[in-house]
């Protein structure tokens, strides 16, 4: 009977604490700071998100939206072509940036 | 009169077509670059409506040892002719031109259309650039090369450290060969660089320091 107040709970409160909705690219060419900062400020000026990220070691940006935002693939690809560069890889993911920030970070620990 | 119309005109079909090249990042962004040397001293203001081109006022005064400097103000555009985005780099060829006004040693209508093509990865860095600069009397056309290495990579929020060797030639210029090595920081708002140029030569041996901003 306890166990299954424990699932329900769970269940009652996984939507409230659900993973946020990040996009994530691979950006060929973003070499520098000075250069991706273009991309930084056309994701920040996007509405649908709240927050951005560039990892220039990596060449990864990820847009982190808002709840019930939704950026299509190809528009988000749209946006970093604007910005002058070019996209190798788009997905979205089921985390926010701080999660992204920390799995990079463990990652290279394990390295 | 003639002459001058020709230059203008070939500057702008030059123009026209570095505006219909490829796309490049920055768009809605002011620049302000300094060059300050012994031999030369540079300061130019743009801005970039799109990522194709900006626009901008310029002021250059050329100072050549023992003789009296030349200052050229002028408008200036930018245009990005090619780019090249690579898996870990990025490849450019860039057309800038500039019209104005010469005065000091040398009177009258300036012009300085130049081409510069560069590479970059995270860790390298060349750069060659032949530049024309003209005015009534004067004919200091320059062929320059730049190479360099950062000290290592750098996240997004970091400064990075790089070491750069410039080589320049310049037509009927003293000194008219001009080496720089020169510490080179960059960070996501500005690019600092303090060099000496031609360090082994104690009567040519002079600092400079080139800035950047952008916001």
């Amino acid at each position: 009977m306890k166990n299954i107040l424990i699932i329900l709970c769970c269940l009652l409160v996984s939507p409230i604490v659900s993973a946020a909705t990040s996009i994530k690219a691979e950006v060929n060419g973003m070499v520098c700071a000075f250069c991706a900062k273009g991309i930084e400020k056309k994701l920040n000026a996007m509405p649908e998100g709240q927050g951005a990220f560039v990892d220039l070691k990596r060449r990864i940006v990820v847009l982190e939206l808002k709840p019930q935002q939704n950026v299509s693939l190809d528009a988000f690809t749209q946006v970093i072509k604007d910005a002058g560069y070019a996209v190798s890889k788009v997905e979205k993911v089921e985390q926010s940036i701080v999660e992204i920030k920390a799995n990079i970070k463990a990652s290279m620990k394990g390295q | 009169m003639f002459k001058q119309l020709s230059v203008a005109f070939l500057l702008a079909v030059s123009s026209l077509h570095a505006q219909s090249a490829a796309l490049m990042g920055f768009e809605d962004s002011y620049m302000l670059m300094t060059e300050t040397g012994e031999y030369n001293q540079e300061l130019m203001f743009n801005y970039a409506p799109s990522i194709h081109h900006a626009f901008g006022v310029e002021v250059m005064r050329m100072s050549p040892k023992g003789m009296r400097a030349t200052t050229m103000t002028g408008i200036n555009y930018t245009g990005l002719i090619q780019r090249w985005n690579l898996p870990s780099a990025q490849a450019n060829v860039w057309f800038m031109g500039s019209v104005g006004e010469a005065r000091g040693l040398h009177h009258g209508f300036s012009y300085s259309p130049s081409v510069q093509f560069d590479y970059e990865t995270t860790r390298l860095y060349f750069l060659a650039k032949m530049r024309m600069l003209r005015a009534p009397g004067m004919n200091n056309d320059m062929v320059a090369v730049q190479g360099g290495f950062s000290f290592y990579e750098a996240d997004f929020d970091d400064t990075q450290p790089w070491f750069v060797l410039e080589a320049k030639a310049i037509k009927n210029f003293n000194p008219s060969f001009q080496l720089t090595p020169a510490l080179r920081l960059i960070n996501k708002n500005y690019f600092l660089e303090l060099g000496v140029t031609n360090p082994f030569n104690k009567s040519e041996r002079a600092p400079r320091l080139n800035l950047m901003f952008t916001y």
